[in-house]
């Protein structure tokens, strides 16, 4: 009698135990969708190094001074494009609408690339030729019949074009 | 109460608490969702940093843009933080994306591209938590870790959470670590915040869900310091040899020019 009490209080512990045990698997199934972000992170990953001459060019666009030259209408799209995911990405946190606009605003400036532009139009690359002046203490670089000078726009060094 | 019917009580009871256990999902209630431990454990962090006299730390930062295509790019850069409360920060970033100091001494921040050879400066409010909104509000500038620097951090991150949890336990870069995961409207982000008597932050992950590729912002932090020797040069601005001078596009002044 007293080894079937004993018995009996071990399987009701154990079913306890199982029951208790529910929903932490609840939560590890979560945790585990977490890492599944991660997993296609990773495989995402993978696919660009393997793709490794897009990526490196896309890259080295979107690092707008090292190839001013790079300037042309896809790679400044490329460009603006990236530039709005970054402003979405690190102001997520707070006014995803407000920088969603700015994004927005980021990539119309980018597009225009030849010909004279209006005052005050922002470039994150300068266009290929370009040669520098100064007037009035101020430096502008002259390129394609437009005057820029650079600029911070947040973080990001930008070109704005103006009158010397 | 005869024994039978205790009996009958307590087997209800079970039945009760049997049921209550294998049905683990009731109705969702309306509104926010925070489990009291995840904020709790957060709250704790931000207490803790905001009692700071000053601190230094490292980050390692991986940035995901995504291309006209769709196609993913993963941009890498490091800072190093330098914080003195009320008024003093230092933060210097290299990286894909970023060659840039960044110096506040109470009056002036300024930023400075050294490989570009520009810098730019601006009058700033006195203190930091203002620093900081000022400088996301005014100039589009977020300095690194600006998130968790505020003094009330935790109402900033705790505001527009829909749901939050505690994942469990993890260790960041050899650091134990409690694992806390919430949701906003647009961002699901993540913290991992050191468990012992100096619950500062490792990681902090954001996850943009309004892009459909789902873009994310990593942060690693290490080489946290919570007495390190600062001195007021550190926080000053000097012009460097050969630097220029150029100005901020300010938000407030509305570049309507760029369309």
């Amino acid at each position: 009698m007293k080894t079937k009490s004993k018995i009996a209080v071990l399987g009701v512990c154990t079913i306890l135990m199982l029951l208790m045990d529910l929903p932490f698997l609840q939560l590890v199934e979560e945790a585990e969708a977490i890492a599944g972000v991660r997993r296609r992170t990773a495989r995402r990953t993978a696919v660009v190094v393997g793709s490794a001459t897009a990526a490196s060019a896309s890259a080295a666009t979107a690092s707008a001074n090292q190839q001013a030259a790079a300037a042309q209408q896809q790679a400044a799209t490329a460009t603006a494009e990236a530039e709005a995911a970054k402003q979405q990405a690190a102001a997520a946190q707070a006014e995803a609408e407000a920088y969603k606009q700015q994004a927005a605003a980021a990539q119309a400036a980018a597009a225009p690339a030849g010909g004279t532009l209006p005052i005050g139009t922002v470039v994150t690359a300068l266009p290929a030729g370009c040669t520098t002046m100064n007037s009035g203490g101020v430096e502008y670089h002259s390129c394609g019949g437009n005057y820029y000078r650079a600029a911070f726009q947040g973080s990001q060094l930008v070109y704005v074009t103006a009158q010397p | 109460m005869t024994t039978r019917n205790l009996g009958t009580a307590m087997a209800l009871l079970a039945l009760g608490t049997v049921v209550l256990l294998v049905n683990p999902t009731p109705a969702r209630p309306e509104g926010p969702t925070i489990e009291p431990e995840a904020a709790r454990l957060l709250k704790r962090m931000t207490d803790y940093m905001a009692g700071l006299d000053r601190f230094s730390l490292e980050t390692d930062n991986m940035l995901e843009d995504v291309l006209v295509s769709g196609q993913k790019i993963q941009y890498d850069f490091t800072a190093s933080v330098q914080i003195q409360r009320p008024d003093r920060l230092r933060a210097e970033r290299t990286g894909d994306l970023f060659q840039q100091l960044l110096v506040y001494d109470g009056a002036t921040l300024a930023i400075y591209n050294p490989k570009d050879g520009y810098y730019a400066k601006a009058d700033a409010p006195d203190n930091i938590d203002d620093l900081l909104h000022f400088a996301r509000d005014t100039l589009d500038i977020v300095p690194p870790t600006g998130d968790i620097v505020f003094t009330n951090a935790y109402d900033l991150l705790i505001a527009g959470v829909t749901e939050g949890f505690v994942v469990g336990k993890s260790m960041v870069a050899g650091v134990k670590c409690d694992h806390l995961a919430f949701r906003t409207q647009f961002v699901d982000w993540q913290i991992w915040i050191a468990d012992g008597d100096q619950p500062l932050p490792y990681k902090y992950v954001l996850t943009t869900m309004d892009d459909p590729a789902h873009p994310q912002y990593l942060v690693l932090m290490s080489n946290w310091n919570v007495a390190p020797d600062f001195n007021d040069a550190m926080f000053r601005f000097t012009k460097p040899e050969g630097a220029k001078q150029i100005e901020f596009l300010r938000m407030d002044a509305g570049q309507s020019a760029m369309h």
